[in-house]
């Protein structure tokens, strides 16, 4: 009895300890710590508090080929058509819906936000993707967001309370997927998992026109039965519980909820290992489709809606389109909204449709020319701006084909942005150039000091430029800040208005 | 399962719990089933060598205990050596081995290739297999009695706590401990968490923050300025203490709470005035094995001068050999065996071997060369190969390079590390629950908390598992 009490005491002593030590790394500790191991919650602070719609997705929203004029992701262009509300996104490559829901939950109560549209990516179903060798990382850094209290959170992050496995124990259970998983068909089918199919098509070879073995396109071939032969278990698959949890958290968030079904590239599929494929991608897509409509989410059906050409991988499984790709997917989401903001709807044709306002926070959303001057070391908002001086001598570049702007919509170029610089004794100007097959090569370069007369603060910088009518057809104007000077500065928050 | 994860966190409480719940007799089923959990953790089918390892050598030993002489128990010991050996040699040495051959056939041109085997080194085949062998050594010399109960055996062989980086047992101390009747005792639960609470502070604040610093170094060390380099060596030195430290100290305060009092693996061995003392201090089990049985039945000091020489470069190499199949470790294991000899005959061509007071000039002097040499030989064991310890040497003394990376150690990193030296220096000779045991309650619990915070909120976060775990 008295052993029983002296430990009673020490377990309470303890516990007020730890509540103590909890306020204490909540105010001193908690966020550098949140910002080395869990930074990704910076994607959703930078939403701001009257977005009305939030777009979450992995990379197919950001990527773009490199011919595509307009490079915005799917969200800018699902944007363009409901100009009045403000849609963000929250872009995190190779996630899935296990991390978007923890970062859904860290949008503040007090969020203006109305409806979420989170990616559906049918390939995050598969034995690669829930066994993926990043997982690791993303979950790592998921455990500081949890809604517990922080110590508790640290605790777990120091003590692995979290899915750790090396890369050798996910290879095995991706291995081990791909024997144990039956398929159930209801045809004959010689083959009875993927490792059977794969073994087949490696061996047999996919062939040239002349029969010889095209060595490529059996990889791909197998890359694509890896990638989709498999059939999703709606009680069993780790997915369809955190698309459950996310649809759970929605409601109690009072918020609409659409599920973006990706366009795979269904075409390639048929082509290099046929129809037994597709049956396999086609019964996924009514599973979701049907399982997700039962709940009363709205699913927009992606599927089959882009062609092997605007797929930018040619050679490997993705989701990733080029722009026309990217607007299609744009379209029938925004058009699925239309039930939620009627009002707010505009239809946009894309031919007609020129993008005159640019934006770039130097974040790593937008991407423009000369993004490895993209630092941390100095930010007005977000984490990064772009770096120039000492050897650096080019910022961030917005580049645009002027000529496919109309003339009534390009007398002036506005520029905003914002400005930081380490000494008063460089010579930065902002840059704007125009060249062309047609037109004559202009440059014109105006003076940062002219405006930014402080040392180490962010300061505003405008510049309304005059479009000249010689290189109103230019193919290309490039705007830059060039700072040949061994003195550093920093560009942040570039805004470019055609006018 | 590792010391420093959730698991264990809530395995040991819920074994300790069940210990104590269930009535002697049966405890010993208890913890060989949560025993072969642990160890199952890491690969189910791995368990069946141990199981194999158990069954030979509780075999040869009840046949041994029947047989009159050493003679005609050769045989059963033969079967023990050749099983754990040769476990050890599948598992461990074959592919080392196999790319030798190879190398060599090559050099010949002999187009002949031995095949690899594609395997995962069990965990902590390299402690069991000794553990075990320890006994069949004894018991054919007669100085143990074989053991008749197959559960109390197979528990000797695999006692969580220091089944897989041991401390390395001898079945007289901690056979018997396992069959006597523990009752709960306060003190030995204060003790042992006490001990594992100083275990995971050296381990997840000071070892895990320093083996991201030294990896960084390791893995392009011409990135890296001398002074760099030499930072990294000295943190490795500190990394691989308090790593093996750490893991022994748990895996003592573990058993302590269940009543059972493992050896003492570590006592300050970077205060050691010499390489001698520095293994009576280092992974103390394994040195008194390798004495008990490998410098002893070769001799020892009993022998001509040239042999002895001979029987401790043995020792040391075959040490070397133990922590790892590759060159470097063999060299690494040779350096200790040179510096040992050397030092015995300055020591013995200048009388020097005076007795120092603790913290004496003469006593600090010495330590900082021990640790001095240490430090360099570990570059042997930390290197990949033998060329990039050689490069890292060539590094170190090129300090008019132009280096790319600056090497950044954040402040709390000094900071621990210059509480843990002098932790270390404070338990010169007694042991952590001791020491603090000394205190009132007031700085106890403040220590407590310090070490509880720093271990919650400091934690290094990368997956790194206990170094000896790869032995």
């Amino acid at each position: 009895m008295e052993t029983a009490k002296k430990i009673l005491s020490r377990v309470l002593l303890l516990s007020v300890l730890l509540v103590g030590m909890n306020y204490l790394y909540k105010a001193f500790f908690l966020e550098k710590d949140i910002q080395k191991y869990s930074d990704v919650i910076n994607l959703v602070r930078a939403i701001p508090n009257d977005a009305d719609i939030v777009y979450i997705g992995e990379s197919s929203n950001i990527t773009f080929r490199s011919d595509d004029l307009d490079k915005r992701p799917i969200s800018a262009f699902i944007a363009d058509h409901y100009p009045n509300l403000k849609v963000y996104d929250i872009t995190k490559p190779a996630s899935h819906a296990g991390i978007y829901k923890v970062l859904l939950e860290n949008i503040p109560d007090s969020s203006n936000v109305s409806t979420v549209i989170v990616t559906l990516n049918l390939r995050s179903f598969n034995a690669q993707w829930i066994h993926s060798k990043l997982e690791t990382a993303l979950q790592k850094s998921l455990v500081l967001l949890k809604p517990n209290p922080p110590l508790y959170n640290r605790f777990l992050l120091s003590f692995k309370a979290y899915d750790i496995k090396s890369d050798k124990e996910r290879d095995r259970q991706v291995q081990r997927e791909w024997e144990k998983e039956e398929f159930d068909v209801p045809f004959d089918f010689q083959f009875s998992n993927v490792e059977e199919w794969d073994n087949y098509v490696a061996k047999e070879g996919v062939n040239n026109p002349d029969g010889s073995r095209n060595q490529e396109l059996t990889e791909l071939a197998c890359h694509y039965i890896k990638g989709y032969a498999f059939q999703i278990d709606t009680v069993n698959n780790p997915r369809i519980k955190d698309f459950n949890r996310i649809i759970q958290l929605t409601k109690e968030r009072g918020w609409n909820l659409v599920f973006n079904l990706l366009a795979e590239n269904t075409e390639r599929a048929k082509e290099l290992v046929g129809d037994d494929l597709l049956y396999f991608i086609q019964g996924n897509r009514e599973l979701l489709i049907g399982y997700y409509t039962h709940k009363g989410i709205t699913v927009v059906d992606n599927v089959d809606d882009v062609e092997n050409d605007l797929f930018v991988d040619q050679n490997w499984t993705t989701e990733h389109y080029a722009e026309k790709g990217r607007k299609t997917i744009a379209g029938n989401v925004a058009d699925s909204l239309k039930k939620y903001y009627p009002d707010h709807y505009v239809d946009i044709d894309y031919k007609t449709f020129v993008q005159t306002v640019f934006f770039n926070d130097c974040d790593q959303r937008t991407i423009w020319g000369q993004m490895q001057t993209i630092t941390d070391e100095e930010a007005y908002s977000g984490k990064s701006s772009s770096k120039t001086g000492k050897g650096n001598d080019y910022s961030i570049t917005f580049e645009y084909p002027l000529k496919i702007i109309p003339d009534s919509l390009k007398n002036e170029i506005s520029i905003h942005m914002k400005v930081y610089r380490n000494s008063l004794s460089d010579n930065g100007k902002l840059v704007i150039q125009a060249q062309g097959e047609h037109t004559d090569y202009y440059w014109n370069g105006f003076e940062l000091k002219e405006q930014v007369r402080k040392a180490n603060s962010w300061e505003d910088y405008h510049y309304t430029f005059s479009i000249p009518d010689n290189i109103k057809q230019a193919d290309l104007i490039k705007i830059y800040v060039y700072n040949p000077s061994g003195e550093n500065v920093f560009v942040d928050d570039f805004h470019i208005e055609f006018e | 399962m590792l010391f420093n994860t959730i698991d264990f966190v809530l395995f040991l409480p819920l074994v300790i719990i069940l210990y104590y719940m269930i009535p002697h007799k049966y405890r010993w089923i208890m913890l060989l089933v949560a025993s072969y959990y642990f160890y199952m953790s890491w690969k189910v089918e791995y368990v069946f060598l141990i199981v194999l390892s158990t069954l030979i050598d509780y075999i040869s030993g009840i046949q041994m205990a029947k047989l009159p002489d050493k003679k005609s128990r050769r045989p059963w010991l033969i079967l023990s050596l050749l099983t754990n050996l040769g476990l050890l040699f599948a598992f461990k040495y074959f592919n080392f081995v196999g790319a030798n051959v190879n190398l060599l056939f090559q050099n010949f041109n002999i187009f002949h290739e031995v095949p690899l085997m594609n395997v995962l080194l069990p965990v902590g085949i390299s402690f069991y297999t000794f553990q075990t062998l320890s006994y069949s050594i004894d018991v054919y010399y007669g100085k143990q009695k074989a053991e008749k109960h197959l559960g109390y055996f197979a528990l000797y062989v695999s006692f969580f706590p220091q089944l897989v980086a041991g401390p390395i047992e001898r079945f007289s101390r901690l056979t018997p401990q396992l069959k006597e009747k523990h009752n709960f005792s306060y003190a030995n639960l204060a003790n042992g968490l006490r001990l594992i609470l100083y275990g995971l502070f050296i381990k997840m604040v000071i070892a895990d923050n320093l083996s991201g610093i030294v990896d960084q170094v390791y893995t392009a060390p011409e990135k890296f300025a001398s002074s760099d380099i030499l930072t990294a060596l000295i943190f490795y030195s500190f990394q691989i203490y308090s790593d093996f430290y750490g893991y022994s100290v748990i895996a003592i305060g573990s058993a302590l709470i269940m009543g059972i009092h493992i050896m003492d693996n570590f006592k300050t061995p970077y205060l050691a005035k010499n390489i001698s003392e520095f293994w009576q201090r280092w992974h103390i089990s394994l040195s008194t094995w390798f004495r008990d049985y490998l410098y002893f039945p070769l001799g020892g000091n009993r022998v001509a001068k040239q042999r002895w020489i001979l029987n401790i470069l043995a020792v040391f190499i075959i040490s070397g050999f133990w922590h790892g199949a590759n060159w470097t470790f063999i060299i690494w294991g040779s350096l200790f065996g040179v510096i040992y000899l050397i030092e015995y005959l300055i020591n013995k061509s200048f009388s020097l071997s005076k007795e120092y007071k603790a913290y004496s000039f003469g006593h600090l002097f010495l330590a900082l060369k021990t640790f001095v040499l240490v430090t360099l030989i570990w570059v042997f064991f930390r290197s990949q190969s033998f060329n990039e310890a050689i490069d890292m040497f060539a590094l170190l003394f090129n300090v008019n390079r132009v280096t790319e990376a600056t090497l950044v150690i954040p402040l709390s990193t000094w900071i621990f590390l210059i509480v843990f030296v002098v932790s270390d220096i404070l338990l010169y000779n007694t042991r952590f629950d001791t020491w603090i045991g000394r205190f009132p309650m007031l700085f106890r619990w403040t220590m407590y908390s310090i070490l509880i915070f720093s271990i919650i909120a400091f934690a290094g976060v990368e997956n790194f598992p206990f170094i000896y775990f790869q032995f």
